[in-house]
């Protein structure tokens, strides 16, 4: 990459972290890389340093290289790498070097390092082996170089495993060789291996290299792939084949005038195979097998990092647990968290970054999981173990976490949980219909159609009886009061019934015999029934009286005289009762009788 | 006087009592039968048999409620609100009627949205919502009968203290009160007029005019209040305040 191109990848990088500042805190994070691309060659041979220094910043520093005198050292580049994953920033920086070696031996290439922020970070060491010419290759690579007559190859192909008893799930790598002394015209077809019974992961091409076979100068183009066995037994590694076309073999061609025969001759297409592997696959050990192994081998590491340590009751806090190490990152399942009483958990998310760093398959993968705290206190997410089988040592390990502590604080209005024997509900039912509610068996109190309450006759009757009833009583007590109030009211009101029952009395005396009586009678009625009527004493009424006084009442003359005459008739009767017949008495009670009705009718001023 | 009323409100019930208690036989058999008919799911017959009752001259809560199941069974969302509102009128506090008037009126197509009423108006109508005219008016009864008693204690027999008067003045107050929202309740449910909209396609005008543009495409079983009317059409007016003119025939009076 030129300059100017990773000069503007700092600066993209330098807006990022402006944009986000709190990521400068996980600037400390810088690792330095170093591998070789083989750890063996010739003296005329060359090997190919890498130098990979990545972290989280903006500025990654160049790794300072130590002195390697035993080579000379030629830059090859630099490249640069930036990748954003889930918000995080990491860049990456390589460097590559050509090592060519002065002499035979076997030199250690460390102190590689990078200074940042004042402190240094220390690149792993790789080894280099440099032998003397032709030494590099052993005599089973002479043996296959060669035909049967004992000629050497144009060309031929090898496969190498780095190992041939593997534990089930070990990484075992293969490497596909192909050597070619002679020129061949366009790119090899390459037929890959077939790997019945393991998961495979190409590992990559390395670059071409050359290599000197009985007196021989072959080119060599590998070809690695990381397998690991999913079964135990007897495993075979099929072939893998190269076809490719390579210039006619023909001794007539070699006239040194026909220098183009080669370019121009025709091609021949030729096919060369790898031999099979067999790999025997070891079945993992029982004995001292963790309960919680799940089956991952190689070595690992894990940690725990939450992303706060004070929440408050029934928030998240996330909790980020990285396993990180060489082995078959896919395989590795997720750390066993069991059923915690203070928490809730859930899982958020996983990922996983896959590294094939020295030709070893290895990598991360990050398991977050969610932790609500259900109650205030100092909460601890207790230590998650992890295990794996180590097949190095051929031995199980457990690398486990920190426990974690939380400070989970009171949020205000927080009431904890009552204490019950009784769960949560199964099932919620919400208050939503579905349907109309079904229909009535009674058809109720029918009513003629559009009735008004209002105007029935019963509403009005309940309605007009306590008026009427005020209205009678009122008027009965009002009455009354005039009644006990008015003596004259009262006298005259009760006049009429007094002159009746006298009249009867008299009507009862109504007989010749009795004449005497019968005529008092009825001047007593008459007489009391006027000075009731008047108010006034009825004793001494006479006649002239009585006229003088209705006369002053304005009373009727008829009424007047009658009454004259009545009481004209009685005085005769007392004085002379021998006189009076049947008749008379008859004519008076009926004159007695409808004078006092025409004095009731009048109405006296 | 007071014999010869009590005779006179005798002989009133009398005169309605018979009359009642034979339409209710014969109106309660068919009823029975209409409701066999609803089980059946034969909702069309079953309309018809409740119609028939109706159609006697008598009414009841159950009746319009049952009548609009069928209605609402059958698909007819229009005529299932409008018999569900008779049936609310007679009968303000069944939650049944409450729960199905609600239910169909959610499945309307078109929903008006909601407008601020009246305030005092609102706080009026909750208020007497749950009653039925005929309660409102019998507790108005109640409050003048007794006030009537309270006036006969004091004028009639002369009883003159002042727990009577007391008496007599709360209730007059709840007199006031009950005949008030009686009234209202009478103006509100029997002298407003309301209608359902029953026909499927119900173009509201802006005129009482085959020519006048459509203000708003109603729906079945919207209500709508009657403000006026012409030989064919009715002013209307929405639950949103929304007005118009439409055809008499796509809706039915309540």
């Amino acid at each position: 990459m030129s300059t100017r191109n990773v000069t503007s990848g700092l600066i993209i990088l330098a807006a990022l972290f402006m944009i986000t500042p709190a990521n400068a805190k996980a600037a400390d994070d810088v690792t330095v890389e170093v591998s070789l691309d083989r750890d063996t060659i010739g003296l005329d041979e060359h090997a190919m340093l890498q130098v990979v220094v990545s972290g989280t910043m903006q500025n990654l520093p160049d790794p300072i290289m130590p002195s390697l005198p035993m080579f000379e050292v030629y830059s090859q580049g630099r490249s640069s790498n930036i990748s954003i994953v889930n918000g995080q920033v990491s860049a990456s920086l390589t460097f590559n070097y050509m090592l060519l070696p002065q002499k035979a031996g076997t030199y250690p290439i460390d102190q590689i390092a990078v200074v940042y922020n004042n402190k240094r970070f220390k690149g792993n060491s790789v080894e280099l082996t440099v032998l003397s010419s032709g030494a590099a290759v052993s005599p089973d690579l002479e043996e296959q170089a060669a035909d049967e007559s004992g000629k050497s190859k144009d060309y031929f192909m090898e496969a190498v495993a780095d190992k041939k008893n593997p534990y089930v799930n070990e990484q075992v790598t293969l490497t596909m060789k192909f050597y070619t002394a002679v020129q061949y015209y366009g790119s090899p077809e390459l037929t890959e291996p077939t790997t019945t019974g393991f998961w495979t992961e190409v590992l990559g091409n390395n670059a071409p290299y050359t290599q000197m076979i009985n007196n021989r100068r072959y080119k060599v183009i590998e070809r690695k792939y990381a397998l690991f066995p999913t079964q135990t037994g007897e495993l075979t590694i099929g072939r893998g084949t190269i076809r490719f076309t390579v210039a006619r073999r023909d001794r007539r061609s070699r006239d040194p005038f026909n220098i183009f025969g080669d370019f121009f001759g025709q091609g021949m297409e030729v096919t060369v195979s790898s031999l099979p592997v067999q790999i025997n696959v070891k079945p993992l050990p029982t004995q001292g097998r963790p309960a919680d192994f799940t089956g991952t081998i190689g070595k690992f590491g894990i940690s725990a990092t939450p992303d706060k340590r004070e929440v408050e009751v029934n928030q998240p806090v996330s909790v980020t647990f990285k396993i990180t190490g060489s082995g078959n990152i896919k395989s590795v399942a997720e750390p066993v968290l069991g059923e915690l009483d203070d928490f809730r958990i859930y899982q958020a998310s996983s990922s996983e970054n896959m590294s094939k760093l020295n030709d070893q398959l290895g990598g991360s993968k990050i398991f977050e999981e969610v932790f609500i705290p259900k109650r205030p206190g100092t909460l601890e997410i207790p230590a998650i173990s992890f295990s794996y089988f180590d097949p190095t040592v051929g031995k199980y390990t457990t690398a486990s976490t920190r426990a974690i502590k939380l400070n989970v604080i009171k949020p205000e209005g927080y009431a904890g949980q009552p204490d019950l024997p009784y769960s949560a509900p199964d099932l919620t039912i919400g208050s939503q219909a579905r349907d109309i509610r079904y229909i009535k068996d009674d058809i109720g109190s029918l009513a003629p159609v559009g009735r008004l309450l209002l105007l029935t006759p019963i509403y009005l009757a309940v309605n007009g009886l306590p008026v009427l009833v005020l209205a009678g009583l009122v008027l009965i007590r009002l009455r009354r009061e005039k009644l006990a109030g008015d003596i004259g009211y009262a006298r005259s009101h009760r006049a009429a019934k007094i002159a009746k029952k006298r009249l009867a009395k008299a009507k009862s005396l109504a007989t010749v015999n009795q004449a005497g009586s019968f005529y008092a009678e009825i001047y007593t009625a008459l007489t009391s029934y006027i000075a009731d009527k008047l108010n006034i004493s009825p004793h001494g009424l006479t006649s002239e009286r009585i006229t003088e006084l209705l006369k002053a009442k304005s009373a009727e003359g008829t009424v007047i005289r009658n009454v004259v005459d009545l009481i004209q008739k009685c005085d005769f009767a007392r004085f002379a009762p021998a006189s009076i017949t049947q008749e008379d008495i008859t004519e008076s009670l009926a004159k007695a009788e409808q004078t006092i009705v025409q004095i009731e009718g009048t109405k006296f001023a | 006087l007071l014999r010869r009323l009590n005779c006179i409100i005798i002989a009133a019930f009398f005169a309605f009592a018979p009359r009642l208690s034979v339409a209710t036989t014969s109106a309660g058999e068919q009823f029975a039968q209409a409701n066999k008919l609803y089980e059946a799911k034969e909702f069309d017959k079953a309309i018809q048999a409740y119609q028939s009752v109706l159609s006697q001259g008598v009414e009841s809560s159950s009746l319009y409620y049952n009548l609009g199941n069928a209605y609402f069974k059958k698909g007819d969302l229009g005529y299932a609100i409008l018999y569900y509102l008779k049936a609310k009128r007679l009968d303000p506090s069944d939650d049944d009627i409450a729960h199905n008037l609600a239910f169909a009126k959610q499945f309307s197509r078109v929903q008006m949205e909601g407008v601020e009423l009246n305030p005092i108006s609102s706080f009026l109508v909750s208020l007497v919502d749950p009653y039925r005219l005929e309660t409102l008016a019998w507790i108005s009864s109640g409050c003048f009968i007794l006030l009537f008693l309270f006036l006969i204690a004091r004028f009639g027999l002369g009883i003159r203290t002042a727990g009577v008067r007391l008496a007599a003045v709360v209730t007059l107050v709840l007199l006031v009160v009950s005949v008030g929202l009686t009234t209202f309740k009478y103006r509100h449910d029997y002298l407003t007029r309301r209608a359902v909209i029953i026909a499927e396609e119900a173009p509201v005008l802006t005129g009482p005019t085959e020519q006048s543009d459509v203000e708003l495409q109603g729906a079945p079983g919207l209500i709508v209040e009657i403000l006026a009317e012409t030989p064919e059409y009715y002013n209307v007016l929405f639950e949103n305040k929304r007005r118009g003119w439409i055809k008499r025939d796509l809706v039915a009076e309540v």
